[in-house]
């Protein structure tokens, strides 16, 4: 369970963060919300699709790191392999919360947005890692690189929730049908899964393509139809796996 | 010369005139010359009759086709899933008498039959409950879905529960703003006829501006309700009374609002055998809808007043019940020269398993799919909709039927739903054949079927029929297949009871996010 407790400078000036232990947060994670800043940094190496949140049924973006849930195939001998991580991981294990005053009385209060981080993560330690602040209470390089990726995080919610409503408002999303054998004869049927329908892309009327254009969007839409070929990468990540297992018996 | 049905006017605004204008409308809308235009017609003063609240599954196909939003019909319906309706105290009255007619089929029905193998279990638990994980879920409590279902797609098959009222408005807005219906006002004086005896248009007198006019059209969808005001009343189209079969003809209605914003809201129709009729009680997402249809040949208003008092309880005091009569019956004829009926005005029988409104949607889905071209071809299409639909009324007329002559309840009422003369030979033969071998597709091989061998069997069992079966023997093949389906039910059951929200928390969530279209 994660326990968030937001930053002080002075409370938590001799806290440590091993950048490397807060990986371990995806390890678990056969699939993580991505911003639409980061599609096409995603796209060489994941498949970007849509999933609906389990609680309210509304789509968001995700990169898919492996098929069955709680399995990551880039996930290898306690470390994260992969060329570009989504931030969603990168951010770990710092959050925003919104300021009630109470958590931070000093907090100002056109400040609506609190940095949390969560003390139950094993990448809190007491040797070694990074510190977040210098012994004046300044903020360390650190911890402004991942408040740098908060703030990112935080801007990119919204659009990416304003591209994900345009790509509903045209009609553009479709099932994935995907039904996969895997080496050992295990098949696996991709449920829940969206992606953008080409058909019903080609088929838009001039002027939606233009709104697509003007907002930006084409290459989000093409980055994740092309990024849809990665999940052959991942069937083959997942074979290998398999193989790699059968040999151990 | 061909005269091409280019108009057509919908006289009353009810559920059923909406439905029906909704649905010719979305079938036959472009914006081509030869476009048909739909107008409805509707009185300010006559108020609509409102009380049906229970659908069938038909009901998302007949949104769909329309164009509407599930997620906007939640919202502004009241709207609440249904997913079959339980049936308490109509064997014997006894606390623990109850079954289920679920909205499922039993559990690898399209392969075989189950209900010998579940005589053999000799009676540990109900033909329903061990046929269909629907059970379970209804009793539990719990939706036919999930938030991140698509809109119209189900988990459990489902129906609505939802506001009559609200309804007829919602389908309103939706039928003049999106699908091009015109919306008049006026109340309707009269006929002026045609030389072959059509309607060639309505008199009305207009609302606000009293002004006298005519609205003429090719064809006449007659929605005016009991009153029946074109085919009854103009058209002398005599009534059928089927009151012999079926005693209802009384009903007192309430609207019970819920203890708490937060209480359960059932997943289906709850129906209590009583004295002399049945409750009905349906969970809307805002408040019950409770009512009791009875036989004033065996109770009195006063007692049955009591009846509905006793059932509702504490919440009853401060509650006026609306009271409507009730004439079981249809008509002769629903199609005459170039006027249909659709709705009460087509006749009604009585809320049992909710038929009308599925009647409704039958009736404007076969208009609108089977719109004559024009004048000359129309006599054919009236005698094609005249067959269909007196086929279907007296299949549900047994169906009905049969849910009253298996009771062993001893009150006048009951007793007298037993007696031969009051129940119709087609279901006499037929109950004859089901003493030997269980209701199966081939006992309804027509078309137009309304209820499947499915619901007979619900029934059936659920009133504790006999099937002696014994003439025959089991195959192996057949004991190992009964043996897996159980097995594939019961595994269905932990699987909804684990994933379904419940009823209440879903049609939250629907208010809060909506459904996506995929």
């Amino acid at each position: 369970m994660a326990k968030l407790v937001s930053l002080h400078n002075k409370a938590h000036q001799e806290l440590r963060i091993s950048p490397e232990k807060a990986e371990y947060h995806g390890a678990e994670l056969n699939m993580v919300p991505v911003m639409l800043s980061e599609f096409l940094k995603l796209a060489v190496q994941f498949p970007i699709a849509l999933t609906k949140q389990k609680e309210t049924g509304k789509f968001v973006c995700v990169s898919m790191l492996g098929f069955a849930e709680g399995e990551n195939l880039f996930w290898n001998h306690s470390t994260l392999k992969t060329l570009y991580t989504p931030l969603h991981i990168a951010r770990q294990p710092f959050f925003l919360g919104r300021s009630d005053g109470e958590a931070n009385p000093e907090a100002k209060a056109d400040d609506q947005y609190v940095v949390c981080f969560d003390a139950e993560s094993d990448s809190v330690v007491t040797n070694g890692g990074e510190l977040l602040f210098t012994p004046t209470g300044e903020e360390t390089p650190y911890l402004t690189k991942m408040k740098a990726i908060l703030a990112e995080l935080l801007d990119g919610e919204a659009r990416t929730q304003a591209f994900i409503d345009t790509l509903l408002e045209l009609d553009l999303l479709t099932a994935m049908q995907l039904d996969i054998a895997f080496a050992n004869g295990e098949s696996h049927r991709v449920n829940g899964m969206y992606t953008v329908d080409e058909k019903k892309l080609n088929a838009l009327p001039g002027e939606a393509v233009v709104t697509l254009h003007s907002a930006g969007y084409l290459a989000y839409i093409y980055a994740i139809i092309t990024s849809t070929g990665q999940i052959y990468s991942l069937i083959q990540k997942k074979n290998a796996r398999l193989s790699a297992e059968s040999l151990n018996v | 010369m061909i005269k091409p049905v280019r108009s057509i006017v919908i006289v009353g605004g009810g559920t059923a005139g909406w439905i029906t204008a909704g649905r010719i409308a979305a079938e036959h809308q472009h914006n081509s010359a030869q476009a048909v235009q739909v107008t409805l017609v509707e009185s300010p003063s006559i108020g609509i009759v409102g009380v049906g609240e229970g659908t069938w599954p038909t009901m998302r196909n007949t949104l769909m086709k329309m164009g509407i939003s599930e997620t906007d019909f939640f919202r502004e319906c009241n709207a609440s899933f249904k997913q079959g309706a339980k049936f308490a105290k109509w064997l014997n009255g006894q606390e623990d008498d109850f079954y289920y007619h679920p909205l499922m089929l039993p559990q690898g029905f399209q392969k075989g039959d189950l209900s010998a193998a579940w005589r053999r279990e000799g009676g540990a638990r109900s033909f329903s409950e061990a046929v269909c994980y629907q059970e379970a879920v209804c009793e539990h409590g719990l939706s036919p879905k999930l938030i991140t279902t698509p809109e119209f797609a189900s988990l459990a098959n489902y129906a609505y529960h939802l506001d009559a009222g609200k309804f007829a408005g919602f389908l309103q807005k939706h039928c003049t703003s999106t699908l091009g219906v015109k919306h008049v006002l006026a109340d309707v004086t009269g006929v002026v006829s045609a030389e072959n005896g059509d309607i060639a248009a309505v008199r009305i007198k207009r609302a606000e501006t009293n002004i006298l006019d005519e609205l003429a059209g090719d064809l006449f969808v007659d929605c005016t309700g009991f009153s029946s005001l074109l085919l009854g009343k103009h058209f002398e189209v005599p009534f059928v009374d089927r009151s012999d079969v079926l005693f209802i003809d009384r009903a007192l209605a309430v609207q019970v609002p819920y203890a708490r914003e937060d209480s359960p809201i059932a997943s289906h129709t709850i129906s209590t055998g009583q004295e002399a009729g049945w409750i009905w009680d349906i969970g809307l997402s805002n408040r019950r809808g409770v009512g009791y249809v009875y036989s004033s040949r065996h109770t009195t208003e006063a007692e049955a007043e009591a009846t509905l008092r006793n059932y509702v309880g504490v919440e009853f005091a401060g509650l006026s019940p609306r009271k409507i009569p009730i004439t079981s019956g249809h008509r002769e004829l629903f199609w005459k020269n170039n006027c249909v009926a659709v709705g009460l005005s087509a006749g009604f029988l009585e809320p049992l398993e909710a038929s009308a409104l599925v009647l409704v949607e039958l009736s404007a889905e076969m208009i609108a799919e089977q719109m004559p071209a024009c004048r000359a071809v129309m006599d054919i299409t009236a005698k094609r909709f005249n067959e269909t639909f007196l086929y279907r009324w007296d299949r549900i007329v047994d169906f009905l039927k049969l849910h009253y002559i298996l009771s062993e309840r001893q009150e006048p009422f009951w007793v007298d739903n037993r007696k031969p003369e009051s129940i119709p030979e087609s279901l006499q033969a037929l109950m004859s054949l089901w003493k030997f071998r269980a209701p199966g597709d081939h006992d309804f091989t027509s078309n137009n079927e309304v209820f499947p061998a499915a619901s007979y069997q619900y029934v059936l069992y659920g009133m504790g029929f006999e099937t002696d079966m014994n003439w025959r023997s089991e195959s192996e093949t057949e004991r190992l297949f009964a043996e897996e389906q159980f097995l594939l039910n019961e595994r269905a059951v932990r699987q909804a009871l684990n994933t379904l929200p419940s009823n209440r928390e879903l049609i939250t969530k629907i208010k809060q996010y909506g459904f996506a279209a995929i």
